[in-house]
């Protein structure tokens, strides 16, 4: 179709500055086209390397690079009006005297394009994101799904290069989240531009990106294909967005694994010298009295929370190893399991991963 | 019992209460009662009373355009600027909000009289302000720009910053930004400003009497008239008095009706 795209055409950057108590160094690399999803905790650098990257903020090291172009090298810094970029954030920031056409055309209109073609092409942006009959409404008089997508249509107006959407759906309630969701989704596969997309929540992150990096305390914590990060979270926040429990600690060749905090776990994948090991919270089996047969992983917990989740509960269990269980709600009742109370948490060797760390 | 607390404190606090109230609206309902109403239209179109007016208009409607073309780029690096220095200036501002206004004349004075810090290197050239229209203009700027600046600075405080970011990278420059979003955004901020200027202008006395004087046609604005006929005919004054009572609770009413939350 096209000749094979690099890093070159796409974007190359890597963030270096601090802001107050926090120290980020951030490198970003992504070819045209591609959706990387940016996520930490809150605090971590996300939105700080966001504004970076938009120019708002200057970088004290490091260098963006975009399409071959130098937008920043540490030294001088391209203002954000003469970058090629886009940018959406949490709360669509429309704004509020213009109507939604004019809120579009508002990019072209300032990049010198006259006035008939900035309106022609808002229109066309519009209709991509299904709203080309709420052209006149002002931005109040549109809901906060439509703000969304209006805010989606102006920031690619101008035909970014880059693309940056920080928490772009964090201010949705989650109908209309699920369904912009989508929209976004839709509109982001006819763009063929670099999007870095910012979120805290891992089905915005699965849904949209084709490479993730997690961002802690300034720091790239682990980086990969959403399937890489499903199947071997490298950090306990990565762990706990994709569900897993995750424990660092030393392997031996028999399949013991002591975590840094003494709890062992018995694996019949063994890996020796410093692993990472996982166990699913749905294999985790919990009892009453201790579990006779197969499981070679049992231990005596004590019950911390119990919350639901449609038909299935999740038990967080503390003791000699902290474990996420997931139960059907019927086992919650039937072993009548309350906070405080201790119970047997058994998991067969087979379920229990391990990869080096 | 506790029925009984509550009753005797609703009165301990109940009388201080009503004296305050009475203490304002009397004042206003005797100025109201003792005007005669039918005389109002006639004591307004006097040889007197008309000049007086129309000074009075002129130069308050120069001093809200001056507070509008120097104010606002004042409120603007107000708004924006995080420097200490920024404290300091809006600490300045606040004075002749509560500095007496015949200080404020006297200040005025010394800046713009004959041997003033200003007014020297003006009387070489013939130039003398003081007594003059300019130099009631300059009394009712001087005490009202404040009220101009901190208002309008408000509302571009309370404008998003997120919004600018956003403006910036669809290239827009700091100028267009403003011109297209900040200013749009804040004129609301900007009208209630521009009233409690121009209100504040049009009451203005004891800085325009120091350092204007009180000459009729030149300096001689409505309050000032009220000052003077109130020795020559109390019923004029209270007519001039009605109508700038009335003037105040209609700024009052466009600034509630519409701009003050």
């Amino acid at each position: 179709m096209s000749a094979p795209r690099s890093h070159a055409d796409g974007l190359d950057a890597r963030v270096r500055l601090s802001r107050g108590t926090m120290d980020l160094d951030v490198p970003l690399t992504a070819e045209p086209g591609q959706v990387i999803g940016v996520l930490g905790p809150n605090g971590g650098g996300k939105t700080t390397t966001v504004l970076a990257l938009a120019g708002v903020l200057a970088l004290e090291e490091g260098h963006v690079r975009v399409g071959g172009d130098v937008w920043d090298d540490g030294r001088r810094r391209l203002a954000p009006e003469r970058r090629r970029v886009g940018l959406m954030l949490a709360d669509s920031l429309l704004f509020p005297h213009l109507r939604a056409v004019d809120n579009v055309a508002y990019g072209p209109r300032s990049r010198g394009v006259d006035h008939h073609r900035a309106r022609e092409r808002a229109h066309l942006e519009l209709e991509r994101v299904g709203l080309a009959d709420r052209a006149a409404s002002r931005p109040r008089e549109l809901s906060s799904g439509q703000q969304a997508r209006v805010a989606l249509a102006r920031a690619l107006a101008t035909d970014p290069a880059l693309l940056l959407l920080d928490e772009p759906l964090a201010a949705l309630d989650p109908d209309t989240r699920a369904r912009t969701r989508s929209d976004l989704a839709a509109r982001l596969t006819a763009y063929d531009g670099v999007t870095v997309i910012v979120t805290h929540d891992p089905l915005d992150a699965l849904t949209l990106a084709d490479h993730l990096v997690f961002v802690e305390d300034g720091r790239v914590t682990q980086s990969g294909t959403p399937a890489e990060v499903l199947s071997e979270p490298r950090s306990a926040y990565v762990g706990t967005v994709v569900g897993l429990n995750l424990y660092a600690g030393q392997g031996d060749s028999h399949g013991h694994v002591t975590t840094v905090k003494g709890g062992v776990v018995v694996t019949t994948s063994p890996t020796e010298g410093s692993v990472w090991a996982t166990v699913p919270p749905s294999a985790v089996s919990l009892h009453l009295h201790e579990p006779e047969g197969s499981p070679r992983n049992a231990w005596r917990l004590r019950i911390a929370s119990v919350t639901m989740q449609g038909q299935s509960a999740r038990v967080g269990l503390v003791g000699e190893l902290p474990l996420t269980a997931e139960v059907t709600l019927e086992s919650v009742t039937a072993l009548g399991l309350q906070v405080g109370q201790e119970v047997w948490a058994a998991v067969k060797a087979t379920e229990v991963r391990t990869y080096p760390r | 019992m506790r029925y009984a607390a509550g009753w005797r404190s609703r009165v301990a606090l109940g009388i201080p209460a009503g004296l305050a109230l009475l203490l304002l609206v009397v004042p206003l309902v005797a100025l109201m009662l003792r005007a005669d109403w039918a005389r109002v239209p006639s004591d307004l179109a006097t040889p007197t009373v008309l000049p007086a007016l129309r000074l009075s208009l002129t130069t308050t409607s120069i001093t809200a355009a001056l507070c509008l073309l120097l104010g606002t780029p004042l409120a603007w690096f107000l708004a924006r600027s995080d420097h200490r220095a920024t404290s300091w200036v809006r600490a300045l501002l606040t004075v002749p909000l509560v500095l007496p206004p015949v200080v404020g004349g006297v200040a005025l004075l010394m800046t713009w009289g004959r041997t003033g810090l200003v007014g020297q290197h003006l009387t070489p050239f013939g130039i003398q302000i003081p007594f003059t229209t300019v130099a009631v203009v300059l009394a009712e700027t001087f005490v009202a720009m404040p009220y101009y600046v901190l208002a309008v600075e408000g509302a571009m405080r309370g404008l998003d910053p997120r919004l600018e970011a956003v403006a910036r990278t669809l290239g827009a420059t700091d100028l267009r930004y403003l011109r297209t979003v900040g200013i749009p955004l804040v004129l609301p901020g900007i009208a209630s400003g521009l009233a409690l200027a121009w209100a504040r202008a049009l009451g203005e006395f004891g800085a325009t009497i120091t350092f204007a004087g009180n000459f009729q046609g030149r300096t001689q604005t409505l309050p000032l008239l009220v000052y003077v006929e109130l020795e020559r005919d109390p019923q004029v004054a209270i007519s001039i008095s009605i109508m700038l009572l009335a003037v105040s609770v209609l700024v009052l009413g466009v600034l509630r009706g519409r701009w003050l939350r």
